[in-house]
């Protein structure tokens, strides 16, 4: 099995702190991959440095054996990018937006209008085609932005917390496509910190904490016979339950 | 509560300079420059004393009624709305309108800012209160105002807080702001352009009309200061009162209105400008770029300044001579230029989205390309009119040629510097645009570099064909032009370079938090 993402070493410090400390990321080639990890693990600093975003201190990321920083052109063709923080053109309208980035990327104008169309009926945005993106709430804005990042048809799909805020229909429609993209043999990343997803969606998962990675395999491997959950608690070091005594006023209000 | 207030107000004002040393920096100029408000204000009021009985008078009105009015647009255009403006903080927590209505004036008139307007009122009582009853008058006649001020300013706020929180409503006021400081302008102009009568006249009939508003009359009162001048103060005490209870009832209402930010808003119309344009990369960026100028409000207030400045530039220096034909339109090519100077600041957090396209220099430089052509669609016209416009003023019609194209010249050179200083000196443009700073937090040295970079190179590059267009070589304009798309081109093509080489570190400086 070949691998569609491998990151050798990859290193990123912000001043004192470390956030990425070397690490080999893998995700074999046609597999939906989850980057499961606690706040501030590091995944979002990964995905931007493999996503030619944000410039490693230190590493290697190869996309289908292309050396990201060194050779962009093989690259950057090759990948669609959904980023955290639904960073978008506001003042677009969602078709505008797709019709931007399909003719940035230098397809012809009526290819990218019937892709648009196409992809704003499956995402269920066609009533909202017309209206500023500023104005979507968040399942839409990550629909465009997964529309957007499906438009040049990638082989590799980095998605940075495509679930979060995100309401269970548009959840739903996200997921389908998804599932139906990664069937035909493209490789999906995702990061996200829901497990039960990532249990439900991925046949690949890589933890990281604290910078580091700390398992990754196909899915099974990493949670042995537990849920993933529970594996997961476990890999990062997190004690399960809260901790005793306090709080003895809250319940049963009598106020 | 008030005590409550007055503490919560304090500690919000304490809690957003934690840690964060530009903006303590910001806090103790803020505290000086309220000082010195407050001292010359009251200063200024004082000294009218010196003036004759009726034109202190007269200062007395419009100056309370000014304060009246800053007091109600200010806090709006400046600051929207804080937390302890926004009753929708306070909507959860157990307290009866009136409540909320004493706290949140108590938490208004706390600051540095109101205290300095209380002092500055003070003044009026030496400057206007000529009896002993006028100063008994004027020490109540300023509390009722500043009382009035709170009131109406709260009121104002409270009535337009659904507005505030929609986005369209903060696109309205963005460019309302950039009226406002523009109608600000208009009564210098006046006086300098000579009003009949002279500024005495202008006085005398603004303080006849304002002197029937309360502000007019708390001012007219102390210096009455007799039965007039409590009659005066009886009803703007009612008036006080009167707001009061309308701001309940717009409170009231404003606690049980949902956010309307999260309502649907309207389509946008299909524009029709692609189809004009080059496909791929290039149209693209224009069409895009021409958008932004319609719908981003940071867009707008920046050519409609560039417009209001060139026009007054126009008028103002209306005076004989093809020289002062060419200098305002070659100002206002400046002027929009240095919008240019920080290209992708205007995309912010959204350039990656070209960034995970761009695959080298030319994809850079491409990009640069849209964005000029898109300047230079609304700008060309532009600048065309106003050479036409400012020939026809200095009395010679035909230096509208040289004039147009010795503009379109340092057009071209203001964009060419500009793409130099986008990549050289990014930052981020603030979410919203406010007087006070036009960058994010700590950008504020990139942001002077960036322009004054930009005027430098547009000056050093420009200077020499406008002066000898300027002094009747006016073939040298014909050259401008090539000079122009030369430099542009020049600029382009090393800006690709650079763009390209430090992309990642672009994409970090205009996508800072604000």
């Amino acid at each position: 099995m070949t691998n569609a993402v491998r990151t050798h070493g990859l290193f990123k410090r912000y001043g004192p702190q470390v956030a990425v400390a070397g690490i080999d990321l893998i995700v074999p080639k046609g597999s939906f991959a989850g980057l499961v990890g606690p706040n501030g693990a590091g995944k979002t600093t990964t995905l931007s440095m493999i996503t030619t975003l944000l410039r490693p201190d230190g590493g290697v990321v190869e996309i289908d054996g292309h050396n990201v920083w060194a050779d962009p052109i093989g690259v950057k063709g090759r990948i669609g990018v959904l980023p955290e923080g639904l960073r978008l053109f506001e003042r677009l309208s969602g078709r505008e937006l797709l019709l931007y980035n399909g003719q940035l990327r230098g397809i012809p104008l009526s290819e990218v209008s019937s892709r648009a169309d196409e992809l704003l009926r499956v995402m269920d945005l066609v009533e909202a085609q017309d209206k500023l993106v500023v104005d979507y709430s968040t399942g839409m804005r990550k629909k465009i932005g997964l529309a957007a990042a499906l438009l040049h048809n990638p082989a590799v799909l980095f998605l940075d917390e495509p679930f979060e805020g995100v309401d269970p229909v548009s959840a739903n429609t996200l997921t389908e496509v998804l599932r139906r993209y990664t069937e035909s043999g493209s490789t999906v990343v995702f990061s996200s910190h829901v497990m039960d997803l990532v249990e439900r969606l991925c046949d690949w998962v890589s933890v990281m904490s604290r910078g580091y990675i700390v398992a990754q395999g196909p899915l099974d491997s990493v949670r042995q016979g537990r849920t993933l959950n529970e594996a997961f608690l476990e890999l990062v070091g997190a004690r399960g339950d809260a901790p005793e005594g306090g709080l003895s006023w809250l319940g049963s209000s009598s106020a | 509560m008030v005590g409550l207030f007055v503490r919560l107000k304090l500690r919000l004002i304490r809690g957003s300079l934690r840690g964060d040393t530009a903006k303590q920096i910001g806090f103790v100029f803020s505290m000086i420059a309220a000082a010195c408000c407050a001292f010359f204000g009251f200063l200024l009021f004082a000294v009218t004393r010196a003036a004759d009985a009726d034109v202190a008078q007269e200062i007395g009105i419009v100056a309370f009624t000014a304060f009246a009015m800053s007091w109600t647009i200010v806090p709006l255009l400046a600051f929207g709305l804080d937390e302890t403006l926004d009753p929708s903080r306070l909507a959860l927590f157990p307290l009866t309108p009136r409540q909320l209505a004493v706290g949140m004036l108590t938490a208004g008139a706390t600051g540095p800012w109101p205290l300095a307007s209380l002092i500055a009122l003070f003044g009026a009582v030496i400057g206007l209160g000529r009896t002993a009853g006028g100063i008994v008058l004027g020490i109540l006649a300023v509390l009722a105002v500043f009382a009035f001020c709170l009131v109406l300013s709260r009121t104002v706020t409270t009535a337009l807080s659904g507005v505030l929180r929609s986005r369209r409503g903060r696109d309205l006021l963005a460019v309302a702001a950039v009226l406002v400081v523009v109608a600000g302008q208009l009564p210098n102009l006046l006086i300098n352009r000579g009003v009949p009568g002279g500024g005495r006249a202008l006085l005398d009939s603004l303080a006849a009309v304002l002197r029937w508003t309360p502000p007019g009359m708390a001012a007219h009162a102390i210096s009455d200061g007799g039965l007039v001048g409590l009659g005066e103060l009886v009803v703007v005490a009612a008036s006080v009162v009167l707001l009061a209870w309308l701001w309940m009832l717009a409170l009231r209402r404003a606690l049980v209105t949902p956010d309307s930010s999260s309502q649907q808003a309207g389509s946008v119309r299909r524009s029709r400008i692609g189809r004009f344009l080059p496909s791929g990369m290039l149209g693209a960026v224009v069409a895009k770029e021409l958008k932004y100028v319609r719908r981003e409000p940071r867009g707008r207030i920046g050519w409609i300044s560039a417009v209001v400045v060139s026009g007054f530039l126009a008028f103002s220096m209306h005076f004989e001579g093809s020289v002062f034909a060419i200098a305002p339109p070659a100002i206002a090519a400046t002027m929009i230029g240095l919008q240019a100077a920080n290209v992708f600041g205007i995309d912010g957090r959204a350039l990656w989205m070209n960034a995970v396209v761009f695959t080298g220099e030319r994809d850079v430089r491409t990009d640069l390309a849209g964005r000029h052509l898109g300047f230079a669609i609304i700008a060309v016209p532009l600048l065309t009119v106003l050479s036409v416009v400012s020939a026809i003023l200095a009395g010679d019609l035909w230096a509208a040629v040289p004039a147009a194209l010795t503009a379109w010249g340092v057009l071209g050179v203001s964009l060419g510097t500009g793409a130099i200083t986008s990549v050289l000196s990014p930052y981020t443009l603030p979410e919203r645009m406010n007087a006070f700073s036009s960058a994010a937090p700590g950008q504020g040295g990139l942001m002077f570099v960036s322009a004054f970079g930009a005027m430098l190179g547009t000056g050093l590059l420009a200077v020499p064909f406008v002066v000898l267009v300027a002094v009747g070589f006016t073939w040298v304009s014909v050259l401008a032009v090539l000079w122009g798309l030369l430099v542009s081109f020049g600029g382009r093509r090393l800006a690709g370079v650079v763009g390209w080489n430090r992309l990642p570190d672009l994409l970090a400086a205009v996508a800072r938090p604000t």
